[in-house]
């Protein structure tokens, strides 16, 4: 469902345009085009990885999203979206129902090919869309949209920066590590999951942690490529630290204190991990970006669906409803709104 | 390394040229308008209640903003008209997250007629659509008839508003269901309104959640209604059955896609024939139109021109695709005008 997928995306006008360096905003280079698949591959229990082959991207920075559909005429299934353009009698040969509307992903990764470019999106199957997304295979299409959203702002004035995931928060840390490296950014990355089985992370056997070692470092080839060790927390302690990994990040925060001035946090997952990522590093006065996730029918700004409350001094009420698609999907974590607003 | 955003898009206009959305840019437009030509021999252009439109192929309210947002995406000028977001007189925030969620060949949506106010539409967002030089129509919405007549009031005279569609069936405000599912209140209200519009075109945008929609449909022609549109959401909700709670914040919403076309295709249908064609009005079909085959069954129902919502969402070109299939579906048949099908169900 809608509600499944991630969306990041970084803060307009928040800092200081001399604070920031490569954020974009300019959906004037968002394209639609038609993806080849290259792999869906199983991550573990229940996350998949699906990497598309496209013949361009425009640039792209990690925190942005794709939006994904069916191609009418792809084997992967009927949409009711068919384009006046395509064969009057479009394919209906579905092996499973796409979903009407897109569904963004964070972009978990993108690299040059010989072929043109490769990009990765993971994605956890818990529903119908992603249920149709588990049964594409290289023979399949997808319409993609984007880049979309704004990404996540790096700060080559930070010395270290931390990556809070939960569960499907995953996806966009695996790129902005890369990033990380490439800003000389030092990065430690805090991965919680339900339990063992759904972590997406290929952990060396040898290094699994003794029961003692609560908040040690691990080494997982995902994020060791991008030099950046990994603290593991699952909820029923299957592996390294019992708890949710704010948590664990709190307690690594304590036996590794950092300036606060060298720290930077982003976080993505479900709103309560952010929520108290968020509020852990404003009452210590930590910068920190939160991806937020909402439910989105466009991505693009149109259907205004996808609202994150903000605080907003600028407002007579103090606040405003900004947009997950277009004003996020990240946003600086101390302006958020974490508490439910009524109707209005 | 990828290459630099611009060069890049511009690389894309020669070799990839249809695959952009909006990013239309000139080589674009300049191919488009070359094939345009060569359809000469097909008319899309209509007139509606006096407005003079292109192409029969408008934006549904609320389905893509004020008009600098989409016009980002496409080419605005490719439409027949624009219809905005709805537009009160207050700033309205809007319903809490969520506010959408699909459902089985549709999605219900529970925005709240978030808006920007009149105010602010007025100076930030007409100056934009005066420029791009389309008809606009303004939907209206209000919490009274004062409402109502404050927003009318203020948007007639300006010149580049070419329609104001009141918008009597929002089923997620209290106060527009009663507007628009009460004859009388409905007569009441288009009344009130009739002598604020004069320059503008008056449109009443119709209900669904009644039991017989060519009862407000009679109620508003005879009250002064020059076009009606049809049909808007239907009410609607989804339940998280792990969760035991409503999907949307605003727990029901309205129902909209191609799971309510054939409710929208009867009931343009039934007022096409029982009310508006007697009187001479004109109908703006739409619910769950994707493609101009749906296209076409609105104008053979009896709608005069149509508007694209949910569609939009999934892909914003969406208006120019059903353009170009309904002007090969005319030659096809060997139509000179799209007007050759309004009402031709047999």
């Amino acid at each position: 469902m809608l509600r499944f997928r991630k969306f990041f995306c970084a803060c307009r006008g928040m800092r200081s345009a001399s604070e920031r360096v490569n954020i974009t905003n300019d959906r004037r280079d968002a394209v639609i085009q038609t993806a080849g698949i290259v792999a869906n591959q199983q991550l573990c229990r229940e996350h998949y990885r699906l990497t598309l082959s496209l013949d361009m991207f425009p640039g792209a920075i990690p925190g942005q999203f794709v939006h994904l559909s069916s191609e009418p005429d792809s084997p992967s299934g009927y949409r009711t979206w068919d384009s006046s353009r395509r064969a009057p009698h479009d394919a209906h040969t579905a092996k499973r129902s796409a979903p009407m509307l897109r569904r963004a992903f964070s972009i978990a990764g993108l690299r040059d090919v010989s072929e043109g470019i490769n990009l990765d999106v993971i994605y956890r199957v818990v529903g119908a869309a992603t249920g149709w997304m588990k049964s594409l295979s290289v023979t399949d299409r997808l319409s993609l949209l984007g880049p979309l959203g704004n990404g996540f702002p790096i700060h080559n004035r930070k010395q270290v920066a931390w990556l809070v995931a939960g569960g499907v928060g995953l996806p966009p840390m695996l790129w902005l590590a890369e990033a990380l490296r490439n800003a000389s950014v030092r990065a430690v990355a805090f991965c919680g999951a339900q339990t063992s089985d759904l972590l997406a992370l290929t952990l060396e056997p040898s290094v699994r942690p003794a029961d003692d070692a609560r908040c040690a470092t691990l080494c997982c080839h995902e994020f060791a490529q991008n030099d950046a060790p990994v603290v593991i927390s699952t909820d029923d302690g299957s592996l390294g630290f019992r708890g949710h990994i704010g948590a664990a990040m709190a307690v690594y925060h304590k036996a590794n204190p950092v300036p606060q001035d060298d720290l930077v946090v982003y976080t993505c997952g479900p709103e309560p991990l952010m929520r108290f990522v968020a509020e852990y590093c404003v009452e210590r006065d930590i910068e920190c970006y939160a991806c937020m996730e909402r439910a989105m029918a466009c991505g693009t700004g149109l259907c205004q669906s996808c609202v994150v409350p903000v605080r907003d001094h600028t407002d007579p009420d103090g606040w405003r409803y900004r947009l997950c698609c277009t004003e996020g999907p990240v946003f600086n974590a101390a302006e958020i709104i974490w508490e439910p607003i009524g109707s209005g | 390394m990828l290459a630099a955003r611009g060069g890049i898009v511009v690389a894309l206009l020669v070799k990839h040229g249809n695959r952009l959305t909006r990013f239309v840019p000139t080589p674009m437009l300049v191919s488009m308008k070359q094939t345009a030509a060569k359809d000469r021999s097909v008319d899309l252009s209509i007139d509606l209640a006096g407005i003079p439109m292109t192409n029969p192929i408008m934006t549904a309210s609320g389905t893509s903003g004020y008009g600098p947002e989409y016009g980002e995406l496409v080419d605005l000028t490719r439409l027949g008209a624009f219809v905005t977001k709805a537009i009160s007189p207050e700033v309205r925030r809007g319903n809490p997250p969520e506010r959408v969620v699909e459902t089985t060949g549709g999605m219900l949506n529970a925005i709240g007629l978030a808006n920007i106010g009149l105010d602010r539409f007025i100076e930030e967002k007409i100056p934009y659509l005066r420029e791009v030089g389309i008809p606009v129509i303004v939907n209206v919405i209000g919490h009274s008839v004062e409402d109502y007549q404050t927003v009318c009031r203020r948007l007639d005279p300006i010149d580049c508003v070419a329609g104001l569609e009141i918008n009597v069936s929002c089923p997620n405000v209290a106060d527009g269901l009663e507007f628009g599912t009460d004859p009388q209140r409905l007569r009441q209200l288009i009344a009130a309104l009739r002598p604020e519009v004069n320059q503008a075109k008056l449109i009443v945008k119709l209900s669904p959640n009644i039991t017989d929609v060519t009862q407000t449909a009679a109620a508003a022609i005879e009250a002064g209604a020059d076009a009606l549109s049809m049909i808007n959401t239907l009410c609607g909700m989804a339940i998280n059955v792990d969760t035991l709670k409503p999907m949307l914040a605003n727990r029901t919403g309205g129902l909209s896609g191609p799971a309510i076309k054939p409710v929208a295709l009867y009931m343009v249908h039934r007022v096409y024939t029982q009310v508006a064609r007697q009187a001479g009005i004109p109908i703006i079909g739409m619910g769950g139109i994707s493609n101009w085959r749906d296209a076409v069954e609105f104008f053979l129902a009896g709608a005069t021109a149509v508007a694209v919502g949910t569609a939009l969402f999934v892909d914003p070109r969406t208006p120019i695709h059903i353009c170009e299939g309904l002007t090969e579906y005319l030659r096809q048949r060997g139509l000179t005008s799209v007007r050759e099908l309004v009402g031709q169900l047999k």
